[in-house]
């Protein structure tokens, strides 16, 4: 027999409250905190970032002690030196970063069709375009958050290590930070389109693998066929790996900057495209 | 609270209007929304949410006019709880209350502070902790009720509030629904199918079928109406002149074997004494009608079925 109160007090004051989108993006990541998929991605790209500093402890040894001067000559022949290490120190914005965007964003939209909240979430003072607003920004922000360790700590180890002469550009974090930002964004973009058309959170990861692996597969198609290398602009795991590569001024074999520009453009316009019409209330005059 | 006038909506894909040409003005209190399946109910408590917008007409919900550019902040003054099961299953009810508070404008301590007191005041206590996924169907429709009342909306829409719950269940969530517009003031639309929910707890009742209002008023009036109904019998059968005066005392809505069902134009019954005496009849049996709210429900909807 439950037990009922006396009465109900009036409510506090309603014009405390955040804006909408950010108070959906906050229960998101309350979401994803709650599911185990984020010890494991955290051990791995936890394991990936101290290999990253730690390389560049190792390099400060090799290059203040000349007793390691044959390793470090051998070092050169392997790793990569100069603008390439740049660019890879964000190299985990690959397979795993695409893999963990897919787990979370591939649910991100299709949970709320699978619980139908979506409507009731309209019932309140809540406008579709704080709902898109809230699921675009919370899938960028993600990788945008795990990418930010990555850019900052080997910079700051490198400065406090080595100075201006460090293996890390002193103007590294401002040539990663924007190519990160465009990353990441084109992560979330496309996993909260892709999320928008599936039933159920399940679906939702499969979209996301699919139509990356999908479109990968595809350029990787048309290439082989007309010799066309531009068109791996359609590539969103290459254009992913592209951006930093451009920003910090290493030439891509494959793509330069006009068809890096407009294959992100494409795929940016058409998964919000997607997402907005299919987060739209069915009989949408709002 | 809510008036509208030839008040039309129509959905994009229907080549018939949902809703057509309704008018109608609400005053405070619990209002019955009574009607078939398909009639139109959940339709017109969108239009009141602003979510659809009028295709003609207009009226308004709180002094806001409906499809007006500021229905979103109308939505943080409205309450209002689904027919379908909108829960979010990976969150406990203490999460996803405070979730709609915040929502509808509260400061996040202060929603988290709400959700206690309302979850509390619907009776979920420390069940508000466990994920809503293995709730009871009326523990899951308690949570719909208090996510529609954690901002102190002024107005609450309840679509269906007692689907699928047991007969004490169903008291539970009706003595819900009369508690929240005693206690809190709060204004109450209740859209069911049910005639026993809304008899129970409206004192307004409109009726609506495919997409039109078929009768509404208070029921208080409508009692009122419906104890004017008496059935007549005489010693001796009318004849045919005396039958056609019977119009003179009311309505007659049907007449077999010496019985007349009278709807009486004035509510004193001793009126049909009087006109057997002047019409030199002898009333031996004068029987008010119980009519329940069924029978007007059926004649609303169907009035070729008559009495």
């Amino acid at each position: 027999m439950p037990i009922y109160a006396p009465t109900l007090p009036p409510a506090p004051d309603l014009s405390h409250g955040q804006p909408p989108a950010l108070v959906l993006a906050r229960f998101d990541m309350t979401r994803l905190w709650r599911q185990k998929i984020g010890r494991f991605f955290g051990f791995t790209f936890l394991f990936l970032l101290l290999w990253k500093v730690a390389r560049i402890y190792v390099d400060h040894l090799l290059q203040t002690n000349q007793t390691f001067k044959p390793m470090q000559d051998f070092a050169k022949t392997i790793l990569t030196q100069g603008a390439d290490f740049q660019a890879d120190l964000l190299n985990p914005a690959s397979y795993l970063l695409w893999f963990l965007v897919a787990l979370v964003g591939g649910g991100l939209v299709a949970r709320d069709t699978l619980y139908r909240v979506r409507p009731l979430m309209y019932a309140h003072p809540v406008a579709p375009r704080d709902y898109l607003l809230a699921k675009l920004g919370f899938a960028s922000a993600l990788p945008f958050a795990i990418l930010l360790p990555f850019a900052l700590l080997p910079w700051l180890m490198s400065l406090i290590l080595a100075g201006a002469s460090g293996p890390v550009w002193v103007t590294a974090p401002l040539r990663l930070l924007p190519a990160m930002a465009v990353s990441s964004v084109l992560m979330g973009t496309l996993a909260a389109g892709a999320s928008s058309m599936a039933a159920t959170p399940r679906a939702g990861i499969g979209w996301v693998l699919g139509l990356v692996l999908g479109s990968a597969t595809l350029a990787s198609m048309i290439q082989g066929l007309t010799g066309f290398s531009a068109v791996q602009a359609i590539n969103p795991i290459l254009l992913a790996e592209t951006w930093p590569q451009l920003f910090v001024g290493v030439a891509h074999p494959l793509m330069g900057w006009g068809p890096a520009l407009l294959g992100t453009a494409f795929h940016l316009g058409l998964w919000t495209f997607v997402a907005a019409k299919r987060t739209m209330p069915s009989e949408a005059v709002i | 609270m809510i008036a509208f006038e030839n008040l039309e909506v129509r959905y994009a894909a229907a080549a018939a209007p949902a809703l057509k040409g309704l008018t109608l003005a609400l005053d405070q209190g619990i209002v019955g929304l009574l009607g078939p399946n398909g009639a139109g109910k959940s339709t017109l408590l969108k239009a009141l949410l602003g979510l659809l917008r009028p295709s003609a007409g207009g009226g308004t919900v709180l002094g806001v006019a409906l499809g007006a550019p500021e229905a979103a902040k109308l939505r943080a003054r409205i309450g209002y709880m689904p027919e379908y099961d909108a829960l979010i299953e990976d969150a406990s009810a203490y999460e996803q209350v405070a979730f709609w508070g915040e929502l509808s404008g509260l400061a996040p301590e202060s929603a988290r502070d709400r959700a206690h007191e309302v979850l509390y005041f619907v009776g979920l206590d420390e069940a508000r902790y466990r994920p809503v996924s293995g709730y009871s169907t009326g523990m899951r429709q308690r949570v719909k009720l208090a996510q529609a009342l954690v901002h102190s909306p002024e107005l609450v829409f309840l679509d269906e509030p007692t689907n699928g719950l047991d007969p004490d269940g169903r008291r539970r969530m009706l003595d819900l629904v009369l508690r929240v517009h005693a206690e809190l003031g709060t204004g109450v639309i209740l859209a069911s199918h049910l005639l026993g929910d809304v008899e129970r707890v409206a004192d307004q009742l409109v009726i609506l079928d495919q997409g039109q209002i078929k009768a509404a008023g208070s029921m208080a009036g409508l009692r009122r109406a419906l104890a004017r109904r008496v059935e007549l019998r005489f010693l001796d059968p009318l004849d045919a002149a005396q039958e056609a005066a019977l119009a003179e005392l009311g309505a007659v809505l049907e007449a077999r074997n010496g019985l007349y069902d009278l709807e009486l134009a004035e509510a004193d019954p001793t009126a049909a004494f009087r006109w057997a005496q002047g019409q030199g009849a002898t009333l031996i049996q004068l029987t008010p009608r119980h009519d329940r709210l069924d029978e007007v429900l059926l004649r609303a909807l169907h009035p070729q079925m008559g009495a």
